[in-house]
């Protein structure tokens, strides 16, 4: 296999495409994957900047680079930029460039900004999630490093090495996140197992402490029944339960259906709802008024 | 495609090399890996050594790893070598249609299309891996976790496009000279399976070479009716790459 395991390139680093012959300067590295190390680059003379992913692999690499360039047809914005490959001292890598996407994984995000985020966030990674599929896609290797969030919590998916066609054998998948893993269907992809993904990530952004001691199980019995139990017992979980039970357990018809019924159920409870009563901050604030216009009125007339 | 997964903790010490017998299993087209498993302590210089000598005689991967990562080391070294065999006949084909090159060579376009090719055929060419277990008796406290991770493989070679079998021995055998026991013939679904070790007689003896070369021959004789490889899947003899590329 043509491999060049470690490319490493420090900051400043030229990267010069061999086909295409593009110059990408190096700003820092943004990650490190299963699949290659990722760059914050920008163009030589634009302002611009990317992100470039230099490959472990070179067939992988571009059969993620195939699944990139088909979802670029069908979409309106693209993500996907170029593909190229980068002599280095160290040998030879493809890599490829992409949109830049700003924002923190959705793990982080949801840590630094309180679970109270998850109900709108979850929301839009669910319109991401099936646009996806009506383009017959199934993502794969859904997990929080693999969901970047911006400041204002709009949502995009990175990494498509785990994309594959419906029916097909999901490419890539990490334990947790696995429908396999919990005994709880095949690895063949569906719209059902990206949501099964979607939920057990729910219930680790919520709790993960009793998703750690239901994974903690011994593999022959593990079953989703033990997460079905978490849901059950969890209080974080409880306006969520019914919505990740259902999706779970398959019973959602198509990814398009859970989002409805997340947009219905959860959403419509997680987002704080109008008060009838005048908030205590504003009764608060009227009474202080009356003691100050008192008191201005008191200096008013003694003067 | 043809592989043999060897499941170890040692060294052999019986009969004939492992080294050779994974030699012969190239020779008849099956690649061999090997995983080595431990969770305390090492494999021992000698045990490492002959772990990544049996796989680079037989054309395969090997690791080392704790049983905690036996299903996904065995999941992910049975993929990646599926798609090696696919590139490596996709790579002869490319050598004659092109003339030379390997696939960083290729141009980005052409790139793309033999890397669809490669995919597809990985996707859908009839698969099967022999799974060979170290049953000595230093494996005794691993082989809960090897019977679990066989599941796990089981569950992702069925999500499979082309039909996947597999089967499970284990050595040593019971008797004397008895080097190999079948647990498990071919088959495309462990759901049935309880237990998959049969009555194990735990022994300190490890003819990990004889027993390679027992598999081998059961390739050879037992499977022939489904024995199909991609290479004589009907249409394809005129070559993979005809159709997609040039
Ligand atoms: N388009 C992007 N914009 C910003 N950061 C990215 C982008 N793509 C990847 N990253 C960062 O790089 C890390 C590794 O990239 P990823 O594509 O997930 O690699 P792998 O496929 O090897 O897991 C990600 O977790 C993320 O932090
Ligand atoms: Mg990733």
């Amino acid at each position: 296999m043509t491999t060049s395991s470690e490319t490493v390139c420090p900051p400043g680093t030229v990267i010069t495409g061999k086909w295409q012959k593009n110059q990408y300067i190096v700003e820092r590295l943004l990650g490190r994957g299963a699949n290659g190390s990722v760059y914050l680059v920008y163009r030589r003379g634009h302002p611009d900047r990317y992100a470039l992913k230099v490959g472990y692999d070179t067939l992988e690499l571009q059969s993620e680079v195939n699944i990139l360039r088909a979802l670029n047809r069908q979409l309106p914005s693209s993500y996907f930029i170029e593909a190229d490959d980068y002599k280095s001292v160290s040998g030879e890598a493809a890599f490829y460039v992409m949109r830049y996407v700003e924002g923190v994984q959705l793990h982080q995000f949801i840590r630094a900004r309180g679970r109270e985020w998850l109900g709108l966030v979850g929301l839009k990674l669910l319109e991401r999630l099936s646009s996806l599929h009506s383009l017959g896609y199934i993502f794969g290797d859904l997990k929080p490093e693999n969901v970047m969030v911006s400041p204002y919590g709009s949502v995009e998916l990175i990494d498509y090495g785990g994309v594959s066609a419906p029916g097909r054998s999901v490419k890539q998948f990490t334990e947790w996140y696995d429908r396999g893993y919990w005994n709880a269907g095949s690895r063949t992809g569906d719209e059902a197992y990206d949501l099964f993904s979607f939920a057990v990530m729910c219930i680790q952004l919520l709790d993960e402490e009793s998703l750690r001691g239901a994974s903690a199980q011994l593999p022959q019995i593990r079953s989703v029944q033990d997460l079905e139990a978490v849901l059950r017992k969890s209080s974080q979980l409880k306006p969520y339960a019914a919505w990740l039970g259902r999706a779970l357990g398959g019973g959602f018809a198509n990814s398009r259906e859970a989002l409805n019924a997340w947009k219905k159920g959860v959403y419509a409870r997680a987002v704080p709802r109008k008060r009838n009563k005048t908030p205590r901050w504003l009764q608060r604030s009227f009474f202080l008024s009356i003691v100050f216009a008192g008191a201005a009125l008191y200096l008013f007339l003694k003067t | 495609m043809k592989q043999i997964l060897l499941i170890t903790d040692g060294c052999s010490n019986i009969g004939p090399s492992p080294v050779m017998a994974a030699a012969h299993a190239l020779q008849e087209g099956i690649t061999v890996n090997v995983i080595g498993v431990l969770d305390y302590g090492t494999i021992g210089e000698l045990g490492e050594l002959e772990i990544r000598e049996i796989a680079k005689a037989g054309g395969g991967l090997h690791q080392i790893v704790g049983t905690s990562q036996l299903a996904r080391t065995m999941q992910m070294m049975t993929r990646k070598t599926v798609v090696q065999t696919i590139q490596q006949a996709v790579n002869k084909e490319i050598r004659q249609i092109l003339g030379g090159g390997s696939l960083t060579e290729l141009p980005p376009e052409k790139r793309a299309q033999v890397v669809e090719v490669v995919d597809e055929l990985s996707e859908t060419s009839p698969l099967q891996v022999a799974l060979v277990i170290d049953a000595s008796a230093s494996m005794k406290p691993k082989l809960a976790a090897v019977e679990e991770a066989i599941r796990d493989l089981m569950l992702s070679l069925k999500a499979r496009a082309g039909t996947s079998r597999l089967s499970v021995y284990h050595f040593p055998g019971r008797g004397h000279g008895e080097d190999l026991v079948k647990d498990v013939d071919w088959t495309e679904n462990l759901d049935g399976v309880r237990g998959l070790f049969g009555r194990l007689q735990m022994k300190g003896a490890t003819p990990t070479g004889p027993a390679l070369l027992k598999v081998i021959d059961e390739y050879r004789c037992g499977t022939l009716e489904h024995n199909q490889s991609w290479r004589e899947l009907p249409g394809q003899e005129e070559g993979m790459l005809g159709d997609y590329v040039v």
